[in-house]
């Protein structure tokens, strides 16, 4: 009996794994399924938008900034024992542009996001707002998942884009500052470096995490079971499969891009 | 006269926990059916599975003869235009304002001008006893009190006008007069527009002045159903403790 405990628990976790994952796939073709159909609710993909967005900007600007100015800082030293300080902008453009700006971002903006989309669809469940809406003939993923899925995944990419300039003004900000390098040696440094598909692998990780953050973030919180505790479970829970989805991903991504670029 | 609503050796279990087993009742068009039973038992369960919001086990939940969980999207969307619950919470959507809670089924199921669905907004505030402020339509759930949201949520239900309306415990948190004004209210949309009623409650009084009859929600089926003078009358003794609210020390 013992002996078969711990295999019965991996199998448990197995299962259940497969599980999130079916639900959280029939959810996504659901959405796809209904939000494609009239009324697009473009008046609700427009609150969300702001919701998720725009309220997002102070983070992202803090966020940009200090990243751009940290890894600017950490390759300027390495290069100065080379010798080769003004290579820095070449060095960080990119890191930032295909890695750093596109993950952090959706680490930090993308988990407060999902976490927010949890909250708020988990205590629709718990106070049976959800069940509402469907007893009033509306359909509950076309009027809560197809927004927040359209939000997220056209509002990262755009914060990513947001990111990518503060990070650039940051990194010229630390190489004239700290290593003298001139600012506008940096920038021309730093775009020199990145070629198309290096914007196109930063936006396509956003876009993808933009999906899987709105799509975890809604998954969990219609999961929700009963009472305010659950919404905490929920919650907690979506931290941790967002960021698990995030760095998957990303490693994935980067398996697909990084032999194009 | 035929079901208007009919649950049929109904089967319906959470996991181990088991709520119906062959279950079976029938509600008449027109008339008002009060479910009553012990707290935690299923009766709300009950009324999601007349509305598809919960699927059942095995049997049949039956809509004017039609399964319930055959019902497409669009079949489901129409059960739902004539067939309005009031959850027992209000459930109202605290991101719109009263007005627009009201107003939901109306903008789902017509096509009412926006002076239409005012005029149906207030004079459905008015049968429930909050036309008297003037502000109401304008105001948000969380500045309402208790009795408030829950009489606003009954608001809404009954925009759309629909022939069925299900009430989970209507009453629960209300103070006596409020009790009174919803009482009124389920008697007066029988009268005047033939409104059929299922209410779950606790409420004893209400469930004896509205319910032309009563079922009662014993060991997973529902074994007595009658009027309520009927079920007053009844010699069963988990009918008299129930009704009466007898309780036993020794049952702790």
């Amino acid at each position: 009996m013992s002996v078969r405990r711990p295999f019965e628990y991996i199998g448990e976790a197995i299962r259940a794994g497969f599980d999130w994952a079916g639900g959280i796939s029939l959810l996504l073709g659901r959405a796809l399924l209904r939000g494609v159909q009239r009324p697009w609710g473009i008046y609700d993909v427009f609150n969300q938008i702001v919701a998720l967005g725009i309220r997002s900007l102070p983070l992202s600007t803090l966020m940009g900034v200090f990243v751009g100015m940290a890894l600017t800082w950490q390759f300027g030293e390495a290069l100065m024992g080379f010798g080769a300080k003004n290579a820095v902008g070449s060095a960080a453009a990119l890191a930032l542009v295909r890695e750093l700006v596109p993950t952090l971002m959706a680490l930090t903006i993308g988990a407060k996001i999902a976490t927010g989309v949890t909250a708020e669809l988990g205590s629709m469940k718990v106070s049976e707002q959800i069940d509402a809406i469907a007893s009033l003939g509306a359909d509950p993923v076309k009027k809560l998942v197809w927004p927040r899925l359209v939000a997220s995944t056209v509002t990262l990419p755009l914060l990513n884009i947001y990111g990518n300039v503060l990070a650039l003004i940051g990194g010229a900000f630390i190489a004239d500052i700290v290593f003298d390098v001139p600012a506008e040696y940096f920038y021309e440094t730093y775009i020199d470096e990145l070629y198309p598909m290096d914007y196109i692998s930063g936006l396509v990780k956003s876009f993808t995490f933009g999906l899987l953050v709105g799509l975890i973030g809604c998954y969990q919180g219609f999961q929700t079971k009963f009472g305010t505790e659950a919404v905490g479970i929920s919650t907690t829970n979506t931290v941790v499969a967002t960021s698990v989805a995030i760095i998957v991903f990303d490693f994935v991504l980067t398996t697909i891009f990084l032999p194009v670029g | 006269m035929a079901p208007i609503i009919e649950l049929r050796n109904v089967y319906k279990r959470f996991g181990d926990n088991i709520i119906y087993e062959d279950m079976s009742f029938g509600v008449e068009p027109g008339e008002t059916f009060t479910i009553i039973g012990g707290s935690g038992m299923g009766k709300s369960v009950c009324l999601k599975l007349m509305i598809g919001l919960l699927p059942y086990d095995a049997g049949h939940v039956l809509y004017r003869g039609k399964e319930v969980g055959d019902m497409d999207a669009e079949n489901l969307r129409e059960l739902r235009r004539n067939v309005a619950m009031v959850f027992q919470g209000g459930a109202l959507f605290d991101s719109m304002s009263v007005f627009d809670n009201v107003t939901y089924a109306l903008r789902e199921h017509t096509k009412m001008s926006d002076q239409e669905m005012l005029e149906r907004a207030r004079e459905c505030l008015d049968m429930v006893g909050l036309g008297y402020d003037k502000e109401i339509l304008y105001r948000m759930p969380a500045s309402l009190s208790g009795g408030m949201r829950k009489r606003a949520a009954l608001a809404r239900s009954i925009a759309i006008k629909p022939e069925v309306i299900l009430y989970d415990e209507p009453t629960t948190g209300l103070d006596p007069a409020n009790i009174e004004r919803i009482g009124h209210m389920i008697r007066k949309l029988q009268k005047e527009l033939g409104v059929t009623s299922i209410v779950v409650t606790h409420d004893m009084p209400i469930a004896w002045k509205c319910s032309n009859r009563v079922a009662m929600l014993w060991q997973r089926k529902f074994p007595y159903i009658g009027t309520p003078d009927e079920i007053q009358a009844n010699p069963a003794p988990e009918v008299h403790e129930f009704i009466n609210g007898i309780y036993h020390e020794d049952q702790d």
